[in-house]
């Protein structure tokens, strides 16, 4: 593997980490697995690429702006849930699914390019650094900003009422948390993270394009399951940096797995790279390999 | 403190299987009271219990707590004026999170914290001040997750929790009955000196009548139902446990399925 290609490993690997810290929020706080992501992350892009490109908003506000929808997108499909009672699964697939077409409509189209407008990475050029040394570094910088607010978010009295909801309702409840209204919260936050992401990897890849949110559940997934398997998470500080550096040892490893020419893979088979080591991390979690197992819920000893 | 005014409760309306839970239940538990629940199983004990914290709806009747009508409230807004421990000691504290943090938890019952920060100095000090009454060293691990404490400390943690802050209506759901006798005793002779020291008014449903008739200073009985039997003072503590079996045999004109119910 090259630098460059190293480089554009831990690039991805951080965006994606914001991602894991969405999915660690939603799967292992809340209990509430989250499939809206799908649709979020490319929503996040559209709507930066669109404010950015055709609104001329500053960068960093548009990318806000991307987030504020993940938010709406992800308050929907908790709301789905809590108020009407549908399957979180279910309700997070009918919102990806629509969040699809109104993507489309944002975009006018199936794509925006980013070329030559200012994006958050403008600011740092000139520096005498190259743009793909730099641009990992910032990124790393903004995922660990985002990484210690939630870690911040969690240890405050909404923060520690979210985690007992996701624990245990029944007790949530009987100590006066609005286990519904936690839900709404945490999964817009994590929506919120998403978008945030999926604006940062148009402002990254120069494009903004319906199709990218294909497969960002399980990156983002697969980033918490290989984190917290070889990482220490015994606390929300830690667990959060598992989540990071799960998301960049998972690029890695599809980077490595893609770079071996004896296999015979192409950049197309990403995906199926992706599904067999998710497989194979949660197989080697049941299987009880203990380098693998993810820590069982409280009972680090 | 505690009122029920003609509460009815039926699970599975319209259905082969109806069972009317709560046939107009009238009941008065004054301030400072501490009450003792009993009944074969699917007398409807537990779903009174249950109509006064809000897990079950009255579907006619009103329950009252503190002057405030709360029939129609939901769970969490009720936890503001009343708290619960429940039967399995896994319940009642939240094992991914530290002593600690259960009890900021707690404290946060009546006085919600926000975005302020969840643990304090002063939640510290007071939890380990109260900690430390139990004699089980637990306030040197206020940082150790709740999940590595044994059933009895679980159970001894969610009392004080259930205590903390400006607690005053108690209801206590079987609490002992999942703990073995020795563990048993221990939570229910802490429950009794909590309650009296904080002037609580309690509920306590159980299984056991001796524990009934030894426990707090009023007992009743559900069967079907209703309330068939209601003592307190010098009648009840002259009482035994087959005076209570002689009593319901005499007002229900049966035997009672004592299966279910402890004499000892």
């Amino acid at each position: 593997m090259s630098l460059y290609e190293l480089f554009g490993s831990l690039e991805t690997g951080f965006i994606f980490g914001i991602v894991a810290l969405g999915a660690y929020l939603t799967f292992q706080i809340l209990d509430f697995p989250d499939l809206t992501v799908e649709g979020s992350f490319p929503l996040g892009a559209a709507v930066a690429a669109v404010l950015i490109v055709s609104a001329g908003l500053n960068p960093w506000l548009a990318t806000f702006a991307a987030g504020l929808a993940g938010f709406v997108a992800g308050f929907i499909t908790a709301y789905l849930n809590v108020r009407f009672k549908i399957l979180h699964i279910l309700a997070g697939i009918l919102v990806a699914i629509s969040l699809y077409s109104i993507n489309l409509r944002i975009m006018g189209g199936p794509n925006k390019p980013l070329l030559g407008v200012d994006t958050v990475f403008t600011a740092f050029e000139g520096l005498g650094v190259r743009s793909y040394i730099v641009s990992p570094i910032f990124l790393g910088v903004f995922a660990l900003c985002l990484k210690l607010a939630l870690d911040l978010l969690l240890a405050t009295g909404v923060g520690i009422s979210m985690r007992a909801a996701g624990v245990n309702p029944a007790m949530a409840e009987a100590n006066g948390v609005n286990v519904g209204n936690m839900k709404l919260l945490g999964v817009g936050l994590a929506n919120f993270l998403t978008a945030i992401a999926g604006a940062l990897f148009a402002q990254v890849f120069g494009a903004a394009d319906a199709y990218m949110g294909i497969g960002v559940i399980i990156v983002g997934l697969a980033s918490v399951i290989v984190g917290m398997s070889i990482l220490p998470s015994r606390t929300i500080f830690l667990a959060t940096i598992a989540c990071i550096a799960g998301a960049i040892l998972y690029r890695l490893a599809v980077a490595a797995a893609l770079n071996a020419g004896f296999i015979g893979l192409h950049a197309s088979d990403v995906q199926l790279v992706t599904a067999v080591l998710v497989a194979i991390a949660l197989i080697a979690q049941h299987s009880g390999l203990p380098f693998l197992r993810l820590r069982r819920k409280g009972g680090d000893k | 403190m505690i009122r029920l005014a003609d509460v009815h409760v039926t699970f599975n309306r319209g259905t082969p299987m109806e069972t009317r839970a709560l046939r107009g239940i009238n009941l008065h538990v004054p301030k400072g009271e501490f009450l003792t629940v009993i009944g074969s199983n699917g007398a409807g004990k537990s779903t009174c219990l249950n109509v006064i914290a809000g897990l079950c709806r009255a579907e006619a009747g009103s329950v009252t707590v503190d002057g405030r009508d709360m029939t129609g409230w939901p769970v969490h807004r009720r936890a503001r004026h009343l708290s619960r421990v429940f039967q399995d000691p896994k319940m009642g504290t939240c094992e991914d999170l530290t002593i600690l943090e259960n009890f900021a938890l707690a404290h946060a019952r009546t006085r919600p914290r926000g975005l302020r920060l969840a643990l304090t100095r002063a939640m510290r000090e007071d939890a380990a001040d109260r900690l430390r009454l139990l004699g089980l060293g637990l306030e040197d691990r206020l940082g150790d997750k709740v999940g590595l404490l044994s059933g009895g400390q679980r159970q001894a943690v969610s009392l004080l929790m259930a205590t903390t802050g400006e607690t005053k209506v108690l209801l206590l759901d079987e609490h002992t009955a999942a703990l073995d006798p020795k563990t048993g005793e221990f939570v229910l002779d802490l429950t009794k000196s909590l309650v009296r020291d904080l002037g609580l008014t309690a509920v306590m449903v159980t299984h056991s009548m001796v524990q009934a008739l030894h426990t707090g200073e009023r007992t009743i009985m559900f069967h079907r139902g209703r309330i068939v039997f209601d003592a307190k003072g010098p009648e009840r503590d002259r009482m035994q446990v087959a005076d209570l079996l002689a009593l319901f045999k005499r007002e229900q004109g049966e035997e009672l399925a004592d299966d279910s119910l402890l004499l000892d």
